[in-house]
């Protein structure tokens, strides 16, 4: 179980799991947003654009996760190479999920950095 | 065996782990999330041999490997699995069913379990009452039964007798008050459940597992 294994780890290092994990839902909306991308692609994205991921496999179930809550859809498509992928793209109620998760974070995230302002200067 | 072969074979290995790690989910659903991790390691393995340098072997250990264990991931899918199918339903006996899978599952999910049991069973012992009522009109119900110069309150499902001099508290209202006080405290522990497993599933976007 994860409580287990993070126990073990430094408390600023949990922290950041945790804060990690409380991210992927939205970047992975973001990810999405100028159309649709199969699972490697949208994990390529993230590890290009973020350091998001740790395991690759949680994308997955969170991506089936994201089509329960009907905030994306999916489609199989046959690639050149002949195997198919599977497709998802943000459905309307994932598009505002993501311009609502957005403006939340970008509120929460000004208002960090201000607080935080005075611990970079004294370092 | 050929290299090829060693290959298929721990794709293969891996996705049946995987399979075995998804019961209880609807065929469809399990076929779709083999599938879609297989087009994965087929894609990824191939794209880091064409990359340059790895061998096969290596890198399908490295695309395995990334992806965490497959019991793991099947962990994560069952537990959503598992609570959308929970919330979506009504009946004590299905919230009942999912809550003890849940239990297994997580720590969270034993204490609903336990409070949602001790819900349950007062609001069938209530509602019993009441049906004992026109049964056993001599014995069901809540009496006030002495005790020397004290007296005890006993709650009574209609088996056995009543101690002589004991008193019915309630009377024929024990049949309106017992149906009203069982079904209430029913709908009230389905209510609390359902809405601790909606919490749970908003707060953890991912529940244990992977970052």
């Amino acid at each position: 179980m994860k409580e287990r294994e993070t126990r073990d780890l430094e408390p600023g290092e949990k922290w950041e799991v945790q804060l990690r994990k409380g991210c992927l839902e939205l970047a992975i909306l973001a990810a999405l947003w100028d159309g649709k991308r199969y699972g490697l692609e949208i994990l390529r994205r993230l590890e290009r654009d973020s350091d998001l991921i740790v395991s690759e496999g949680t994308v997955y179930p969170l991506l089936s996760r994201l089509k329960a809550m009907e905030l994306v859809r999916s489609e199989w498509v046959e690639s050149e190479g002949g195997h198919p992928r599977k497709y998802y793209s943000l459905t309307t109620a994932g598009k505002h999920r993501a311009i609502e998760m957005s403006a939340i974070w970008t509120r929460f995230s000004a208002s960090m950095s201000r607080l935080l302002a005075p611990l970079a200067k004294g370092k | 065996m050929t290299m090829a072969n060693e290959v298929q074979q721990k794709i293969d290995n891996y996705l049946s782990r995987l399979r075995a790690a998804l019961p209880g989910l609807p065929e469809d659903e399990a076929r779709d999330i083999v599938e879609e991790l297989r087009s994965h390691i087929t894609e990824k393995t191939s794209s880091s041999i064409s990359a340059g340098g790895t061998g096969s072997l290596a890198a399908v250990d490295a695309t395995l490997a990334a992806l965490g264990s497959p019991e793991e991931l099947g962990r994560q899918y069952r537990t959503d699995a598992l609570l959308g199918r929970t919330e979506g339903s009504r009946s004590p006996f299905r919230i009942l069913r999912g809550l003890f899978q849940w239990a297994g599952l997580s720590f969270a999910g034993f204490f609903v379990l336990l409070g949602s049991i001790f819900g349950y069973f007062f609001g069938a012992v209530f509602t019993l009452v009441a049906l004992m009522k026109p049964i056993h009109p001599q014995s069901a119900g809540l009496w006030m039964i002495p005790r020397g110069s004290d007296f005890e309150i006993s709650f009574r499902l209609g088996f056995g007798s009543v101690p002589p001099g004991g008193k019915d508290l309630l009377g024929w209202w024990t049949i309106p008050v017992g149906l009203l006080a069982g079904g209430t405290l029913t709908l009230l522990t389905t209510a609390v459940a359902l809405w601790l497993i909606r919490q749970y599933r908003k707060r953890l976007m991912l529940p244990k597992g992977a970052a």
